[in-house]
């Protein structure tokens, strides 16, 4: 689905990735692991137009995506969830998820509101609530959900469960497996290997901008050499 | 400070506070959507009064017309300033400086047409042609049919831009906007097409205030630039993003002008040139004391707040 070849890409004239070829498959539910400053978030910004690319390619079922704004990005259905400063915190819940169904048709507008509210109940709970006031998972379902309404075929997320406890990490990569199930492609950023082992399909491991390790999911945790390697034990 | 007095003053801040609140909204909403402290919102209100005032001496005395008329004027004097320069200097990434060196250029360009538009057709200091009917007369205070049309209509601005802000679409796209830019781009708000918008709304405003204002007194070219600094002290008292503390300020300005200026003036023979320096004691003492204004206080879902 998503293909990127030869990637060199960085921040202003610095070099993170290297000459980086990897593919992500159709209705997989991917992460992309590794140690501090192995290019992960780098990765997910040069596929959104976020940063500098010195050459390479990346491909969207065959379309070229470098060189394009983010806006279109997005536009061709590749939702991002970064890190920081995705939500409108000023907004009450039941706005931001209005605005992130902008991308909708209004016919389906309803419909995929109710989708949204049985995948994260607590956000039916919160509505008249401000963004900024929910605790750190609910803030993590929110980002999702608001990305999840555009409608998108691919989601990019940059560490959803940073800063979170262990419980509330749990519950927010169930939420994401429920959303694989429902047709949705996913690339996850993460810090904490073991723990998303457990969810994900596929993994990727980086390290200092090169790709060290791919396979499923199930191999990956039962390489020691990887796991011990580059990921720490968690 | 005798009770006639008092009433009067207590009425003048009733006018006039409401007109730096519709003046004071449009900074307050520029500076939060679009990121710039627009000083030459002073000239778009000095436009609207001329527009209201040319179209009154054509003879068209209905204040509806004539009230659309400066809305129409103030907002496409905004609209242009934002395609014809604002925007343009956003796209080469200025810094926050250039901006506002930049409005206050916009309104110096716009203030002397103003004033070339005036000297040629002798448009000096006339009030917009609605004839003056007095509806109530006790002592000193006086009320004319004036008063009856600039505060309600004031008011009746304030509480649909309020309404538009916090119940539209569009008004939930501006507090996006004015929230995350990033995010708002990403989940395809079509941003240029909201800034046009409230750019559009923002001048028509103040042209609307400003055709009130010259109903009142008079029109000149200066207008508008008169009353900035009030207007700024009235936005900066609502922390530059609070909506209701934006309303709140422009009335504490225009109280603290009025009533206390005439009060120190009274009790302590306080001359009232003065005056004009109340806004500047008030803009130092928030930014040094609260910066915030009263946005912390009056916070609520609808607030503009980053």
């Amino acid at each position: 689905m998503i293909t990127v070849q030869n990637l060199t890409a960085g921040y202003g004239k610095l070099e993170i990735l290297q000459d980086l070829s990897l593919s992500f498959a159709h209705g997989q539910f991917s992460a992309v692991l590794g140690p501090n400053g192995s290019g992960k978030s780098t990765l997910m910004k040069a596929i959104m137009g976020l940063n500098t690319v010195f050459g390479g390619a990346i491909a969207l079922n065959g379309r070229e995506l470098i060189g394009s704004a983010t806006e279109a990005i997005s536009a061709l259905g590749i939702a991002y969830v970064p890190q920081r400063e995705n939500i409108f915190d000023e907004l009450t819940v039941r706005e931001n998820l209005q605005l992130g169904m902008r991308r909708r048709p209004r016919e389906q507008r309803a419909s995929a509101l109710q989708e949204t509210l049985e995948i994260f109940p607590i956000l039916g709970r919160r509505g008249s609530q401000r963004a900024g006031l929910l605790s750190g998972g609910e803030h993590q379902m929110l980002a999702i959900a608001i990305a999840w309404l555009g409608a998108p075929t691919l989601m990019l997320l940059d560490e959803p469960s940073a800063g979170l406890a262990p419980a509330v990490a749990t519950d927010v990569f169930r939420s994401l497996q429920d959303l694989r199930g429902r047709g949705i492609t996913l690339i996850v950023v993460e810090q904490n290997a073991r723990r998303i082992l457990r969810y994900c399909d596929y993994a990727f491991v980086l390290r200092e901008g090169r790709l060290a390790f791919e396979g499923s999911a199930e191999a990956c945790l039962q390489d020691e050499e990887t796991i011990k390697g580059y990921l720490g034990v968690h | 400070m005798p009770p006639a007095l008092l009433t009067t003053s207590l009425v003048n801040t009733l006018q006039i506070g409401s007109l730096y609140a519709l003046m004071a909204l449009g900074i307050t909403l520029t500076f939060s959507v679009m990121k710039l402290p627009n000083f030459a919102h002073a000239e778009f209100v000095s436009a609207g009064a001329y527009a209201a005032l040319i179209i009154s001496l054509a003879g068209v005395l209905n204040p509806l017309l004539i009230m659309a008329a400066a809305f129409v004027i103030g907002a496409l004097a905004a609209l242009l300033s934002h395609l014809l320069v604002f925007k343009p200097l956003e796209q080469r990434q200025v810094s926050f400086y250039t901006l506002i060196l930049a409005s206050f250029a916009i309104g110096l360009i716009l203030r002397y047409l103003l004033f070339l538009l005036a000297d040629s057709f002798n448009l000096f200091d006339l009030r917009i042609a609605i004839p003056l009917r007095i509806l109530f007369r006790q002592d000193s205070l006086i009320l004319s049919n004036l008063f009856a049309w600039a505060v309600p209509t004031s008011l009746l601005l304030v509480f649909l831009l309020t309404l538009l802000l916090n119940r539209s679409p569009l008004g939930r796209e501006m507090r996006a906007l004015a929230n995350n830019p990033s995010l708002a781009r990403v989940i395809g708000i079509p941003v240029e097409r909201v800034k046009n918008a409230t750019w559009l709304i923002v001048g028509g405003l103040a042209g609307v205030a400003g055709a009130l204002w010259g109903m009142q007194t008079a029109v000149n070219p200066l207008m508008g630039w008169a009353a900035i600094i009030s207007v700024f002290a009235a936005a900066i008292l609502g922390g530059l993003s609070s909506f209701s503390g934006t309303i709140l300020g422009a009335y504490v300005v225009a109280f603290s002008e009025n009533t206390i200026m005439l009060f120190l003036n009274y009790s302590f023979s306080l001359d009232l040139a003065y005056k004009p320096a109340i806004p500047f004691i008030i803009i130092i003492a928030v930014l040094l004391i609260r910066p915030q204004g009263f946005s912390a206080l009056l916070r609520r879902g609808g607030d503009l707040k980053r």
